[in-house]
């Protein structure tokens, strides 16, 4: 029970998806405008993510190792296909904001990437663990910087038609943060701050090369 | 509007006003992975401009040819699309080998990479679903307008990296607060070239 709690906590921390591995950042910045958009796509993602761990680590004797990246893809796919169409038929509008992203998901590199460096070898207990893990590190991230961006950037939080909080009507919000610019430059601060308090607490050296390039760089 | 306007438009669009990497963030995996240097990016560049023009062709005829006459089109283009598209890869990867190997051994490594390129997918999507990214212009493209667009985006692309990889050049000599150095800020940098991007769009009024 110990490893399983450690291996979930390590996508929080150490091995977080985006602030430290740099993987899955196109969608992460993209659909953080809304905390509603981002807290749905990581909804999306912990689902895909955790089923597809299962899968591919319940299929792990059967798929030979030189098609396993088809498989893997093949997968993920279909559970990609699962959320797109129930998302469509439950959530109009917020699939109407996501669009391209909820597809854009199967070549999320987060979640190739840990089929392929974890669930593929280890047994599905411990796959569950990763997915999760992963996944919640991935939605608190996303979660985080949309609302700094919402709420600085149109100066409330509005989730499902309900404001959650805000300022003032005298706050006079700079665009720009909710504009593409404000995305890159915001999410910069933090992965600073990230590599700021790893130095600090003296954790494992922050390893930025772990790009998903990388990872697919090592299929033949 | 003219026949040619209405192409020219779709190529700038693809290429500049709407910029897969800097005011879409689509497909930035590379360009923060092979940036580093120019000659990675180039290489890059090259191999994006090849494999996306093939791949919107091939997925358009796909899904035009086969997918909606069976009546799956609507659910079953993801996988599709993303198998497609591995297929393709491994093709031209196969025939780069044999034919030509200079050229292989300039752009071989990348394309691997390119499948798990969400830009690639991303614009054979929009190329035949239409509304998925509203600019003002009809979507639901024929055959010559895919074509034109995905040259459009995949030159904008190229354009993007290699800007950004000579940036990046001059950031590896400038002084950088420790925290700061490397990833976050190329983050800050890719932050202001995207806002040069943005003016753009006002320029050219879409």
């Amino acid at each position: 029970m110990s490893e399983w709690i450690s291996v979930f906590k390590r996508g929080l921390s150490i091995d977080n998806p985006l602030t430290v591995l740099m993987i899955g950042l196109c969608a992460t910045l993209a659909v953080s405008t809304k905390f509603e958009g981002a807290f749905f796509m990581g909804l999306a993602v912990i689902f895909v993510l955790t089923m597809s761990a299962i899968l591919v680590s319940a299929l792990r004797h059967v798929v030979p190792e030189k098609v396993r990246i088809p498989v893997f893809i093949v997968i993920i796919a279909s559970f990609v296909t699962v959320v797109d169409l129930m998302m469509k038929a439950f959530l109009p509008t917020v699939y109407d904001f996501l669009g391209v992203w909820i597809p854009l998901i199967v070549v999320n590199c987060i979640i190739l990437g840990r089929a392929e460096a974890f669930s593929y070898h280890k047994p599905i207990r411990l796959a569950i663990a990763d997915g999760l893990g992963m996944g919640v590190g991935f939605s608190v991230v996303i979660i985080l910087l949309a609302s700094i961006r919402e709420l600085f950037g149109s100066g409330e939080i509005v989730f499902l038609g309900t404001r959650l909080i805000g300022f003032p009507s005298w706050y006079q919000a700079p665009n720009i943060i909710l504009l593409f610019p404000g995305a890159f430059i915001i999410f910069g601060f933090m992965v600073a701050g990230t590599i700021a308090l790893n130095r600090r607490m003296g954790a494992r050296k922050v390893q930025t090369s772990q790009h998903c390039t990388i990872e697919e760089g090592g299929r033949s | 509007m003219g026949t040619f306007q209405h192409f020219a438009l779709l190529l700038i669009g693809g290429a500049l006003v709407n910029n897969i990497l800097l005011t879409r963030f689509i497909g930035l995996c590379p360009f923060f992975g092979v940036s580093s240097s120019m000659e990675t990016s180039l290489g890059m560049a090259g191999a994006v401009v090849f494999v996306m023009t093939l791949a919107s062709s091939a997925t358009w005829v796909f899904y035009n040819v086969l997918l909606v006459p069976l009546g799956v089109g609507e659910f079953l283009y993801i996988p599709a699309f993303i198998l497609v598209i591995a297929a393709l890869v491994q093709f031209v990867e196969m025939y780069l080998k044999k034919a030509s190997p200079g050229l292989y051994r300039s752009l071989g490594i990348f394309l691997p990479l390119i499948t798990t390129n969400c830009a690639v997918l991303a614009t054979a999507t929009e190329a035949v679903k239409p509304g998925f990214f509203k600019m003002n212009m009809a979507y639901g493209f024929g055959f010559g307008e895919t074509l034109v667009y995905t040259v459009g985006v995949a030159l904008g692309f190229g354009f993007a990296l290699m800007s950004f990889a000579a940036l990046r050049d001059r950031l590896e000599v400038a002084p950088v607060p420790a925290a700061m150095k490397g990833t976050p800020m190329a983050f800050i940098t890719a932050g202001l070239l995207s806002l040069s991007y943005i003016g753009l769009g006002s320029w050219f009024g879409l």
